[in-house]
This record gives structure tokens, sequence and C-alpha cells, in this order.
């Protein structure tokens, strides 16, 4: 199924969290500052009802989405509000795929755990936690997974800012 | 009855203590099995066939920091490792030797600017007798190192004092 058919097809079904979707299109010429937008189409979901959008994508007979093949998350600058969860889905059975992008306010950056419908984004979401300080609700082992477990502030955040030290070794 | 005249011409090297004991050590360097990075692939094939570690004597890589005379830091060190390595270095009998090996164990490498979690050279956890360049070195450069290492054994002095230190 091509994007469009997957997405009359979440349509169909009433997945819940659908808000929009964005597909890349060709740059306006008559439009100077319009650059268009490369890359692959993506659905907009609400990132509270993420959870149960993955797990009707994946017992759809029709999309059968059964494996998640990746889960990360996006800090697209400093002054943004909002930080990007983005999730890639694939069907092995109908050899398509889909690119899910959920905003979640970065006051607030909470949102259901993934593991119940898919086992395979627990190191993702462990990672995610760490890495921008997203709590996912729910999630069987919340530990930091890379950085050591005493570490201050969340790296791949824009705001954030390098350690001075740690445990007595210079960082400068 | 045999007589024992002329014979220990033949059969008894005199040499001084201190040359003896600095040519035991250098010709038998065991480095510990200890790889963090690139560097390890590279210092894997130093052990290998066709580069042969072996010739220099330091090929017996011993599984126990308490068998290994020399620790190789072949790769990155960030902070949760610089702890380990710290551990493993004291671990280590005395003489001991450490190898900074390649860019990042000397100072940070790539990560100098923007790696976080790096540590900006071992050498601040640890000390360091030998620092190799490049990202990676390639085997020879290791061997080079290597022999760096034996030629600062050789002028050390276990018996006598330094001649003339001030």
């Amino acid at each position: 199924m091509d994007f469009q058919g997957i997405l009359d097809r979440l349509t169909a079904i009433r997945a819940p969290g659908l808000v929009a979707s964005d597909e890349p299109r060709q740059a306006d010429p008559k439009d100077k500052k319009d650059k268009g937008r490369a890359g692959d189409p993506f659905v907009i979901v609400d990132a509270q009802q993420l959870a149960e959008f993955v797990r009707a994508c994946r017992d759809d007979d029709r999309l059968h989405f059964e494996q998640l093949v990746d889960l990360t998350a996006t800090d697209p600058s400093k002054d943004a509000a909002e930080l990007w969860i983005n999730v890639q889905l694939l069907s092995l059975k109908f050899r398509h795929r889909l690119a899910i992008k959920a905003l979640l306010p970065k006051t607030a950056a909470s949102l259901p755990s993934l593991v119940p419908v898919h086992r395979a984004s627990q190191w993702h979401e462990r990672e995610c936690a760490e890495m921008f300080g997203i709590r996912f609700v729910g999630h069987p082992d919340p530990r930091n997974i890379l950085l050591p477990d005493d570490w201050a502030g969340h790296p791949l955040r824009k705001d954030y800012e390098f350690p001075k030290e740690y445990h007595g070794i210079s960082c400068e | 009855m045999l007589s024992l005249q002329n014979q220990f011409e033949e059969n008894v090297l005199t040499t001084r203590v201190d040359w003896l004991i600095n040519w035991a050590r250098l010709s038998s360097i065991w480095p510990m099995t200890f790889g963090l990075a690139c560097c390890a692939i590279e210092m894997m094939a130093v052990g290998a066939a066709h580069h042969d570690i072996d010739r220099f004597g330091a090929g017996a890589f011993r599984a126990s920091p308490r068998q290994a005379d020399l620790m190789i830091v072949a790769g990155t060190v960030n902070f949760k490792m610089a702890e380990r390595v710290k551990k493993l270095y004291d671990q280590m009998p005395s003489p001991k030797y450490v190898i900074a090996m390649g860019a990042c164990a000397t100072g940070g490498g790539p990560y100098y600017k923007y790696g976080y979690t790096v540590v900006k050279g071992v050498d601040r956890v640890i000390p360091v007798d030998v620092y190799i360049a490049g990202c990676p070195p390639r085997p020879e450069a290791l061997l080079e190192g290597l022999m760096k290492l034996q030629e600062k054994i050789r002028t050390s002095s276990v018996v006598r004092k330094p001649a003339r230190l001030a």
C-alpha cells in the first residue's frame, strides 16, 4: 500500500489520535523563499494517544504494521516549545512503511510507553528518556541505558550545557 | 679430579644487574586484553600473523590485569569507562606501563569539542608513557610505540641511582 492508501485506511478505521498528514512537495517556482519539502510523507499523531495509534496500526488486518523499526526524538531548536517523537513502522507482510511524528511540549514531556504494544521500543525509550528528558509512563525498566546513572542533564536537548567536571575529571 | 681452571671464561657472561633486569622487562611486555573502540581492531591486527607483535615479546595478551605489564588504551575513553580504566590500572602489578593509542586516548580526538561524555585524554585519569598519533594508528605505528616504550625501559634504572638528576 502507498502512503495515500495507508492514510485512507487509517481514516476509515478511525485510528485514535490521528491529527494530520504531511507529504513532500516541490518548491513553488514563483516564491523564491519556498524550498519545498524533501523526505518521506508522515502522519502527525497526538502524543498521548501514540501508543493506541501504534496498536491500531499493528492490529488492523490491512495495515499489519507488526514491526517497530525505530523510535527516537528530535529537539528542533532552542526556542521551540515542542519536542518531536519520531516512530517508524514496518509491515513485513505487506512491505509498506509508515513514519509517525508526535509533538510533545517540553514543559510536560511525558507520554504513555509503547512497550505494551511493541517490546522493541524498550531500549529506544530509555535512550529518549536520558537524552531528551522524556518520561515514558509505564516503562518496565526506566534506567539510563548509555549515560552513567548519576548523569545530570539531557545531552541532546538544544539548551544542554556541557558539564565542567565529572567525578573529579575535568571536562575542558 | 676435574679441574675448573679456565672454565668460567667460556661459560659465564658478566653484565650489570640493571641491564639484565631491563632486558628481561623490555623483552616480555605482556599487554592486557583490553580494547575500547576502533583502535582495538588495529591492535588485534598487530597481534595477528601479518604484523605479529610476538616478535617483540609482547604477544601474550593477558586476560587479567594482575598478570599484565602494559595497558594499551586503544580507543575512546568516556566518563563511564574512565573509572573502570583507573581500577584496572590500579590492579596491575608494578612495573606497569601505559600506551595511549590513537587520537581519542591521547586527547579526546574528534570528540574534543562536542563529546560531552568523552574524557579529553586518558592521561587525566592514569599516567601515560607513550602516546601514539593516528585515528586509528596503523599497526606499524603501534609497533613503533612499543619500541619507544622498550627504549624507555632500557634507559631505566633499578639498582644504580641515576647519575645526574639535578
